[in-house]
């Protein structure tokens, strides 16, 4: 299936373009390097990337959450076509909770042990809908339900120390999606539970997009969970996407020398019967913000770098499905083969 | 999952219930023996202050007072007299010690209760404010007054505000409880008592809110910073909501802890302000009962205050778990 292009699906809920995020008072470190990303409605776009690659800077970017140290110092965030206002902290928590929603990594550590899960839940609700204390509790033993947790009704009154992981991230999902956001952000959702536990989680998430038609921004570094539930892929290297194609394009035909490694470096289920080669890694580092340099970021890991990737940083270009940073795009056919 | 709602620990408070007695008795032990070292009794000091020290006098007072007796005597009668709830009687004041320490008890109690409600809600407050507004001003200002309460020693503070606010300003009067010559009653004299408390009760609450600030700021800045912290901003909640609601109940545990101390030693906490301001409350007799070696006196303040730190301690316990929930009581 061709993936539609960007006039067929309309605009898009969310348009990252051009973000630039710096160390507070050092603007010449950025960590994020303008940075563009959309996002349609309903769909699943995963972002993945080494760690230290500006994942996680992105979302809490989006939410308005960046950590003091760190500062926008460029860029744009349109949502459901108007301007975040993400430097003014009144207006963005009308959008938190309410428009965006967002699951964390930990599901050990996100619910505040000293307060009832309904509460935790309902909280949610009473904070952005006009809404009486006993039907948002109503709506909660719902969500629970909804969110596959037992004798929802029970759970309610417990604290958050009686559940396991799952049932946590369980519970965290459900308060991201109490106010039926259309748009949720889910940080490494899995990565701290078991491997069952994961797969749960997945299917959960993917069955909620499916019933309440919100897009998901998944934030990973785990490629085959990627390639299960994404629609579309953005490859994250030093704060700058550079490539995004639908995920069927991208596994098939990655155009950047980055994605080719990542996918090189991921282990295939059957691949040694069918002759894949041994895991390659990518050699070196991800180069810290401190290092400043005009070519591209990949450069020193690079195997098809030449001169002009050291002076000058590829701009973005669209090829076929594919939107890709690199001035020596592995062609198709080489990708292939 | 269990029950909803835990059952009340009867088991644990029996246990520390019965803990409790033998660790008041062993302080009882303790405290009395200590006290032998000290030199002179009872019978020099009153002999001192009559002028009198001729062997025979000396020696009919000791006998009068019991004190006459082998050690291991007087100890074992102590112990008995404990066990009875029977304080004995004190010599110097010629009436029985409980009746005594229970007419000074209210001062004290007013005093200190008041001081330490005082000190909770502006260092609840404050110690708040200044982590919420980390290394900016309002946490700078909050943290240096913090510091200069705490290391200023409370008499000192009480000496300076009777300079300031008793005799240059004449707003309070510069010590005491109550106003005898005016002889008000009912409501004027409630007025009196609380004009009289306001020096002594911010005197002494300077102190403790010293202390408070300081252990709420650090416990909120500790959990400002948790996950669950930045999932409730992920969910629009509002800053002052994510500070009282979600971060104070887990930042409080070590302030329970040290208001649970502050209330153990509430009869005998308070010595220094109750002098400086001549407050008639239970600090004073104890120190005014250490000079006058009346050991019958002393020993009863100390044991009724291990009583008080004994209770304080347990009723800290349980409230920990009420405030967090996933602490058990064994």
């Amino acid at each position: 299936m061709m993936p539609a292009t960007a006039t067929e699906r309309g605009a898009p809920l969310l348009e990252i373009e051009d973000l630039r995020v710096a160390v507070r008072g050092r603007t010449e470190l950025e960590v994020l390097r303008g940075l563009s990303l959309r996002i349609w409605p309903g769909e699943t776009l995963a972002v993945v990337g080494e760690s230290g690659c500006g994942k996680s800077i992105t979302s809490l970017s989006v939410m308005g959450l960046l950590p003091e140290a760190l500062q926008q110092i460029g860029g744009q965030l349109r949502f459901a076509g108007t301007i975040l206002p993400t430097g003014d902290n009144a207006a963005m928590r009308k959008v938190r909770g309410r428009r965006i929603g967002m699951v964390f990594q930990e599901p050990m550590s996100a619910l505040n042990p000293v307060i009832r899960i309904g509460d935790q839940v309902a909280e949610v609700i009473l904070e952005h809908e006009d809404i009486s204390r006993a039907a948002a509790m109503e709506r909660v033993v719902e969500l629970l339900a909804q969110v596959g947790l037992p004798d929802p009704a029970r759970l309610a009154h417990e604290y958050p120390h009686r559940l396991s992981g799952g049932q946590r991230q369980r519970v965290v999902i459900a308060m991201a999606l109490a106010c039926r956001p259309e748009l949720l952000i889910a940080d490494e959702p899995t990565t701290a539970l078991d491997v069952t536990v994961q797969a749960q989680i997945m299917r959960l998430l993917k069955q909620l997009q499916k019933d309440l038609g919100i897009a998901i921004l998944l934030i990973t570094h785990n490629l085959g969970l990627v390639a299960q539930t994404a629609d579309r892929v953005a490859v994250m290297y030093a704060g700058r996407a550079v490539e995004e194609a639908d995920t069927i394009t991208l596994f098939s035909a990655p155009r950047h020398p980055y994605t080719q490694g990542l996918l090189r470096a991921t282990p295939r289920p059957g691949g040694r019967r069918e002759g894949q080669l041994p895991l390659v890694e990518i050699p070196g580092m991800v180069p810290s913000i401190r290092q400043l340099f005009p070519g591209c970021r990949f450069e020193p890991r690079c195997t098809h770098a030449s001169a002009v990737c050291r002076s000058i940083d590829p701009p973005s270009h669209t090829e076929g499905a594919t939107r890709v940073q690199c001035h020596h795009p592995i062609s198709t056919l080489e990708a292939l083969s | 999952m269990t029950s909803l709602r835990r059952p009340f620990p009867w088991k644990f408070l029996i246990t520390r219930l019965v803990h409790a007695v033998f660790t008041v008795l062993g302080i009882a032990i303790v405290a009395f023996l200590l006290l032998q070292l000290a030199p002179g009794d009872a019978a020099q000091a009153l002999a001192g202050e009559s002028g009198t020290a001729d062997a025979e006098y000396l020696a009919s007072l000791r006998a009068q007072m019991g004190l006459d007796r082998p050690i291991y005597e007087q100890l074992g009668a102590f112990l008995m007299r404990i066990l009875r709830f029977d304080l004995g009687y004190s010599f110097r004041y010629g009436t029985d010690v409980a009746s005594l320490i229970f007419s000074r008890m209210p001062a004290t109690l007013l005093l200190m209760v008041s001081s330490i409600l005082i000190a909770l809600v502006g260092g609840l407050f404050f110690g708040i404010t200044a982590a919420r507004h980390v290394n900016r001003l309002p946490d700078r200002l909050i943290s240096i007054f913090a510091l200069l309460f705490y290391a200023t020693p409370p008499f000192w503070i009480g000496l300076m505000m009777i300079l300031i606010f008793s005799v240059q300003l004449g707003w309070a009067p510069t010590g005491g409880m109550i106003n005898i010559v005016a002889g008000h009653t009912g409501f004027a004299a409630v007025l009196d008592i609380a004009h009289h408390l306001v020096l002594p009760a911010l005197v002494q609450a300077f102190f403790y809110f010293a202390i408070y600030t300081r252990l709420v700021r650090t416990g909120m800045l500790e959990v400002l910073n948790l996950e669950y912290i930045r999932v409730a901003r992920a969910k629009g909640i509002s800053e002052n909501r994510i500070a009282y609601r979600h971060a104070l109940q887990n930042a409080v545990l070590p302030l329970v802890t040290v208001v649970g101390t502050n209330v153990g030693t509430i009869l005998g906490g308070a010595v220094l302000t109750e002098t400086v301001f001549s407050w008639p409350g239970v600090g004073r007799l104890m120190f005014d009962a250490l000079f006058q070696r009346d050991l019958n006196l002393l020993l009863s303040i100390l044991v009724i205050s291990s009583i008080f730190v004994v209770i304080a301690n347990l009723v800290v316990d349980l409230l920990y778990c009420v405030i967090n929930p996933t602490v058990e009581l064994r």
